[in-house]
């Protein structure tokens, strides 16, 4: 059953990959994008983590794709038959992919990682996350809210129309 | 799925990141590119932290801070493709070519 589970979600990652690499339609990318985001919330679910699934799901699928998306029927993309890829920019970026891929590949299966003891259950409770976000890693998630309120000013101030600008 | 597997998952993951963010030619299509390179690392992490970690709230925190710091990424990388659309009429990556030497 759970194996089964597994299966779902993992091909739910690939087959969002591959549509948002490979497709040339961004509505078809930005769809891709969702399913496999979606399918990583499942995994990181099954990994034994329920609000990082949650928070995938909430902030990820909910935020940033509609914002991607909302960016998209601003913008020209969808409305245009989108120009085809020229041969040699897929060609250089299918070949710099794989190389990339075999390195790490083969860094991955050279590298032995130690195993440790694993952890008791009662330490993957969600409190936990709570109080190392105050405590140990609360300058972290100070600084993370800083830049958040600095992005959101920064991103108004870029995107607000000029003044006189007739076209906005 | 025993750690390897997760970590093979999220290759595959960050090799199609990479080849979206080569090969496409919107901008839009770029930032699905990246999106997909860091959840590949926010997989990598949660494995990790799964099988190899004693304490796993580190990997956990990690993560949350990488959703975090996308939201911020995503919201500057539209804001500036509004405004290149507003002022160029294109978000074609082959067009923007001020800042050729």
């Amino acid at each position: 059953m759970e194996q089964g589970v597994q299966y779902l979600f993992v091909g739910l990652v690939l087959t969002g990959g591959g549509m948002a690499a490979l497709s040339r339609y961004v509505l078809y990318n930005i769809i891709g994008l969702g399913i496999s985001l979606f399918g990583l919330a499942g995994l990181f679910l099954l990994l034994g983590s329920p609000f990082v699934a949650a928070m995938q799901l909430l902030i990820y699928l909910g935020g940033i794709t509609v914002a991607i998306v909302f960016a998209m029927m601003l913008s020209i993309a969808m409305t245009l038959d989108p120009p085809p890829r020229t041969p040699v920019k897929t060609g250089f970026g299918a070949v710099s992919a794989l190389v990339f891929g075999v390195g790490l590949y083969g860094a991955i299966t050279a590298t032995s990682f130690a195993a440790v003891a694993p952890a008791p259950a009662e330490a993957w409770a969600v409190s936990h996350i709570g109080s190392a976000l105050l405590e140990h890693y609360n300058l972290v998630f100070e600084t993370l809210s800083v830049v958040l309120l600095l992005a959101i000013i920064g991103a108004i101030l870029i995107a607000r129309p000029e003044r006189g600008d007739k076209a906005a | 799925m025993s750690l390897e597997s997760f970590l093979l998952l999220s290759l595959v993951l960050f090799c199609l990141g990479l080849f979206a963010v080569l090969s496409h030619r919107n901008l839009i299509a770029v930032l699905v590119g990246v999106e997909l390179m860091m959840n590949a690392a926010s997989l990598n992490l949660m494995a990790f932290n799964r099988f190899r970690v004693t304490d796993p709230t580190t990997g956990q925190v990690f993560v949350l801070i990488i959703i975090g710091l996308a939201a911020a990424e995503v919201a500057i990388f539209l804001s500036i493709i509004l405004n290149l659309y507003r002022t160029r009429r294109t978000i074609d990556a082959e067009q923007l070519t001020e800042l050729r030497g």
